[in-house]
């Protein structure tokens, strides 16, 4: 109140005119001033998010339709920086998930429709959506409802959703759901020859694994697994470079347990983007099975006994790998350090450390303590969002209008979801 | 203008299931000036595949690449061009995509390969292999009946290209 007076009296006093001049039509009373209320500023609802998209607009996967009125699509390829989407506007978006070309959105609802899917759709993953009968939908540019069968749909909530290539996995309370491409039994569920995955209506829901509950979940590009609650690590789909560490390179069409070192950790998460899995254990160990990038795949875990520090977050790329909390670099033989000021860590925000890793099949993304958002790596579709088409060779802010949240990365293109500034 | 050759194109199965991606490759073959002479989009059986990469049988990675190319449809092109085998290795760039994304970014697989695996496409490398993998793909076509019929057609460029089928045919004159 004492600031808005002194600025008043200033501009009264250069300007009387203007002010309490007889050319005012209703004068400034002093004392009715200081009689009025204080408001309280509008604050945002605490659940509310902003949900921020860039990258590839082709495939349809970040759920804008079109930037201006009467704009047509194509001539749109790429986003170079990010856009707040409509989508989270309308919904109380609570996570998402990124997949080969297309996204998926889980909101707060009472209904079945838990979860909204745009993008590619080619394999029914993202569920099947049809505009006349029988002529099922290949690309869908605007988030649509995928109703998932659960028991009791008011209690049940998404807690996450992963996407590999052409497949989608849902965790929920009630167990997790898989829709999509089965070609290698990544839903897991036996596989149908000749299964015509572009009409396919069927969801798969599998409650429990050796009666245990599922409380975490990854795809990677065609292969599926799952962390149940006692640690056990468990794996299903393509296992040609020995991607579900089961021992063999065969195809695997139902959850089985992982094989190797990894049977005596309790593991608290997994990450992986294309064919290579890391598995963090509750001591903050890496565990890592199967490699891919040409070499002699293996086919059992191994664990990293490398000791580089607690890890708190891990994330797994196309040919490399990121680990968090002393941030290493996996790209060689040896991790190396990224130096912390490139994570905005300064003489001016001394307690800004990374957060938590996130990695595309060709970039890696980061989020630190205080909400920024650092990314670097191959630009494929503009997936980086730095205003560019370049690649970038080391970690740099994403310009966003929020506090980040958490970050999902796909082949070419990235979901935000950020908490506003107020 | 010398004789046509021919060469056997596959997009991999990757690449059928994203309609952006399969778009643009096939613009990239139509603007290239390759004559498609036969399409087909089918589901590569294990047999076919076994017999078409009988060369790799001992390889580490025959198991992942027999199990990648029969896991959905792909799309099977006869292509035909002056240098066709090298023009399109040319276009497809080098095998390994994490390879290709350094060396030549521009290339097919640099721009929509996934890994070295999923690398997009695939191109035969010599007449011979052209010949037995058409053998394999296409049994219904014959190489030699096409060169004497159709090619002085494809020569004089006197085909017209249906849009729906993918396929040059070549024009009564």
């Amino acid at each position: 109140m004492s600031t808005y007076r002194r600025v008043l009296n200033e501009i009264s006093a250069n300007s009387k005119r203007f002010i309490s001049g007889k050319r005012r039509k209703y004068p400034i009373n002093s004392e009715d001033a200081e009689k009025l209320p204080v408001f309280q500023y509008t604050v945002s609802k605490k659940e509310y998010r902003r949900v921020f998209a860039w990258g590839n607009l082709q495939t349809g996967a970040l759920g804008i339709p079109a930037l201006k009125r009467n704009e047509s699509i194509d001539k749109l390829y790429y986003l170079q920086s990010p856009k707040r989407i409509g989508f989270g506007e309308k919904f109380e978006v609570r996570t998402a998930c990124c997949g080969f070309g297309f996204s998926v959105f889980a909101v707060n609802s009472n209904t079945n429709d838990k979860i909204y899917g745009c993008g590619i759709n080619t394999d029914s993953q993202i569920g099947y959506h049809e505009v006349r009968q029988h002529k099922p939908l290949g690309l869908i540019f605007y988030p649509q409802p995928i109703p998932l069968p659960f028991l009791s749909p008011e209690k049940s909530r998404v807690l996450k959703i992963t996407a590999g290539r052409a497949h989608l996995v849902v965790l929920t309370d009630e167990g997790i759901f898989t829709l999509g491409n089965n070609a290698y039994g990544q839903c897991g569920r036996s596989i149908i020859p000749d299964e015509d995955y572009s009409r396919s209506n069927y969801i798969n829901r599998i409650e429990t694994i050796d009666g245990k509950k599922i409380v975490d979940i990854e795809c990677g590009q065609d292969h599926s697994m799952a962390v149940t609650e006692d640690g056990c690590v468990y794996s299903c789909g393509w296992g040609a470079d020995g991607q579900t560490g089961l021992g063999h390179f065969r195809n695997t069409p139902e959850f089985t347990r992982v094989k190797g070192d990894i049977e005596s950790e309790k593991i608290v998460r997994l990450s992986c983007r294309s064919d290579f899995v890391l598995a963090l254990n509750n001591k903050g160990e890496p565990d890592n099975f199967a490699g891919s990038c040409s070499t002699v795949a293996h086919s059992e875990t191994h664990k990293n006994a490398t000791p580089i520090g607690k890890i708190k977050s891990i994330a797994s790329g196309g040919s490399f790998c990121v680990v968090v909390l002393v941030l290493k670099l996996n790209n060689r033989r040896r991790p190396i350090l990224i130096p912390e000021t490139l994570f905005g860590r300064n003489d001016f925000q001394p307690n800004n450390i990374v957060r938590k890793v996130t990695c595309g099949l060709n970039y890696a993304a980061a989020v630190t303590s205080l909400g920024d958002l650092f990314i670097w790596g191959r630009n494929k579709g503009a997936c980086l969002g730095l205003g560019t088409e370049k690649d970038q060779y080391f970690p740099l802010k994403v310009a966003m209008g929020g506090h980040v949240q958490d970050v999902f990365c796909g082949i070419d293109h990235t979901i935000a979801i950020c908490k506003p500034f107020i | 203008m010398s004789i046509l050759q021919l060469t056997l194109a596959i997009l991999k199965p990757h690449i059928v299931k994203h309609p952006i991606s399969l778009e643009k490759i096939r613009n990239i073959i139509l603007t290239s000036n390759f004559k498609i002479v036969k399409s087909k989009r089918k589901t590569i059986t294990v047999d076919e595949a076994e017999e078409f990469y009988e060369d790799h049988k001992n390889k580490f990675f025959y198991n992942r690449l027999i199990t990648f190319m029969t896991s959905g449809p792909s799309d099977l092109y006869i292509l035909a061009k002056e240098d066709a085998i090298k023009d399109w290795r040319a276009l497809m760039g080098p095998t390994k995509v994490y390879r290709a994304q350094f060396e030549a970014p521009e290339t097919i697989r640099g721009k929509y390969g996934l890994s070295d695996t999923r690398n997009a496409t695939h191109g035969s490398d010599s007449p011979e292999s052209v010949r037995r993998e058409i053998r394999i793909f296409f049994p219904e076509f014959d190489v030699d009946k096409w060169y004497s019929e159709e090619e002085p057609a494809f020569r004089a460029k006197h085909v017209t290209f249906s849009d729906d089928l993918f396929i040059h045919k070549a024009s009564i004159s």
